[in-house]
């Protein structure tokens, strides 16, 4: 489609090319900068003036796995994440089918209620959170985390799931219907393998924001015991030490490539999925 | 789906030879059954979220209007509130967010738009797109430590700026409160961008390419179309990503967390970054939990003013 898509009068390629470029440049110099730090020696990255060809090392990679727990702290993270979107799913998924095949009072100010949960900003509800996980028992635990994460991304996934819902055609159900099919068993058969992409979507988008999230991690996981990626890397900065940059540029780096490459096999339903099914890209 | 659909379809059901023995629970239920189901349905996720949002707003109300140190709570009335009237700090945070989050917002969109632009009838448009992506798909908390270094502790930035001789000595960007907001601004635009750019590449990628070739054939020139056919059309859904940016933008908190501390003097905090230390430093618990109604407060006003209305037109 695209490449149908002819040149506008009075627009200079040139320009184009240049500007778009510039900004490629932009975006990729910083990954450069990671692999740079994540792969030279802790005495090479502080220093008077900085140095540009650093010598090569992989100090870094044996100080991760060696001296810090790193396989437990992946292993935080995942279990948390993929927790938490397990749960998205068991709750959006009949969320969405309700709120996208069925008619009843109250249905727009529900969706709507679910929508703004999205807009609570963290802070709001850390200190309630905080005292309320304290009295279940469950700080520093990553139940605990597995709970928030899958909060925070309720609303994402839920939306999400509805707008891919909603474009299936009635005629799909209403036939299932008239073969006497109940509702749950047409969401079960029809419904759900013909929205699996939404669903994928959503759950890729779920598990970058619960990589990504870092306030209540920080709360919620106050020793190693339940540290996730994203927190622990802000705690690699060993005491007298100061911050061991490199360390963490090679473990942010390491994080970055799966998630880049599930991104890139969702790359069409993205926009999509980002807007909260707002935009049909 | 009407609601005469429903009890039609259920009457179909009734029927007596269905082939299905499996849906013989669903069949026989009752028409009250048959009502509450979608509430049935969406009733856990929305029980979740009310835990997760109501019980903590109620909380934090009922918190707010306590002395909560170390001990027991102590009624205070609204002593709290009456503090946060004339803390300084809290008007400062607000600004902080107020001014960081338009500036950051206003590049972003601006950046964005133009590269979508550019991008869209592009025949690498792909690649782009691939390319744009990179920035947001990075922990948050490993690129502002990646920042702290260009900037503050490697000094990295500024070395390069001496280099091409736009500077002449080095530079003290934490004693500067602007320096350190474009610190913060600029790891945010290039983290953050991509996002606006994805969605937007979308919309221009989505309308109708013959209105487009018309205005073209009649000779207009591509800022009149853009201006003029391209950006009207796209409104709702440039209004929806605002939206959710605007949304994370204001509840910065890691690149405050791990590049200025908030500092100096106060210079970067965010609302975000007040509250948590208020709680979790001072364990004023009672007064962040004030500071959290309010913002609350705000947020449950700006959701029904701007949110709902910009959803809803984007659907239709």
């Amino acid at each position: 489609m695209a490449s149908q898509r002819r040149k506008t009068k009075g627009e200079n390629l040139a320009l184009r090319y240049a500007i778009l470029g510039a900004w490629a440049l932009f975006c990729l110099m910083p990954v450069v900068w990671f692999l740079s730090i994540g792969l030279r020696p802790r005495t090479e990255i502080i220093t008077p003036t900085p140095i540009y060809w650093p010598s090569f090392s992989l100090d870094a990679w044996h100080m991760i796995w060696e001296d810090w727990p790193m396989g437990k702290y992946l292993r935080n993270s995942v279990l948390a994440i993929i927790g938490s979107v397990v749960i998205d799913l068991v709750l959006a998924i009949p969320a969405a089918y309700s709120l996208s095949r069925f008619q009843y009072r109250g249905r727009e100010d529900i969706g709507f209620y679910i929508l703004s949960t999205r807009m609570m900003a963290p802070a709001i509800v850390a200190v309630p959170i905080f005292f309320l996980f304290r009295t279940l028992g469950l700080l520093d635990t990553i139940w605990a985390l597995m709970l928030i994460y899958a909060a925070i991304n309720l609303s994402f996934v839920t939306w999400i799931i509805r707008s891919y819902m909603l474009d299936i055609p009635k005629e799909l159900e209403d036939a299932a219907k008239t073969d006497g099919a109940g509702e749950i068993r047409i969401l079960w058969e029809i419904i759900i393998p013909a929205i699996l992409p939404g669903i994928i979507t959503a759950s890729v988008i779920a598990m970058i924001f619960a990589i990504n999230e870092f306030l209540f991690t920080l709360l919620i996981a106050s020793t190693p015991e339940a540290y996730t990626m994203s927190v622990a890397l802000a705690n690699f900065t060993g005491g007298s030490d100061g911050v061991i940059y490199n360390a963490i540029a090679l473990v942010a780096f390491l994080a970055f490539l799966p998630i880049f490459l599930v991104v890139v096999a969702i790359q069409k339903h993205l926009s999509r999925g980002l807007t909260m099914g707002a935009v049909k890209g | 789906m009407t609601l005469s659909d429903v009890s039609a379809t259920g009457a179909a059901k009734a029927a007596p030879d269905s082939p299905t023995p499996r849906s013989v629970p669903f069949r026989r239920r009752s028409k009250r059954m048959r009502k509450a189901l979608p509430y049935l349905l969406v009733a856990p996720a929305v029980l979740y979220l009310l835990v997760i949002t109501l019980y903590p707003g109620v909380f934090a109300i009922v918190q707010s209007f306590h002395n909560v140190k170390f001990g027991p709570w102590q009624p205070a009335g609204f002593a709290n509130y009456a503090k946060l009237w004339g803390d300084y700090q809290f008007w400062g945070a607000l600004w902080n967010t107020f001014v960081m989050g338009s500036i950051s917002l206003i590049l972003q969109t601006v950046i964005a738009l133009a590269l979508a632009f550019y991008a869209y009838r592009d025949p690498w448009v792909k690649g782009w797109r691939i390319i744009f992506l990179v920035p947001m798909l990075f922990m948050p908390s490993a690129v502002a430590f990646i920042y702290k270094l260009a900037f503050l502790d490697g000094r990295v930035i500024a070395d390069l700026l001496m280099k091409v001789g736009l500077l002449d000595a080095n530079v003290a960007w934490q004693s500067s409160t602007w320096l350190s907001r474009l610190i913060l601004i600029l790891a945010d635009v290039w983290q953050w961008t991509p996002f606006l750019f994805i969605i937007f590449v979308a919309g221009l990628q989505g309308q109708d390419e013959e209105i487009e070739e018309a205005a073209r054939l009649d000779g207009a020139s591509w800022y009149a179309i853009f201006f003029n056919i391209s950006l009207p059309m796209m409104k709702p859904i440039i209004v929806v990503a605002l939206i959710l940016r605007a949304i994370d933008i204001t509840t910065m908190f890691t690149n405050v967390f791990i590049i200025t501390k908030g500092g100096p003097a106060f210079g970067t905090e965010t609302i975000s970054f007040f509250i948590y230390r208020t709680g979790f430093k001072f364990f004023n618990f009672g007064y962040a939990s004030a500071a959290s109604v309010v913002m609350l407060v705000l947020t449950i006003v700006i959701a029904q003013l701007v949110v709902k209305r910009a959803f809803v037109s984007a659907r239709s």
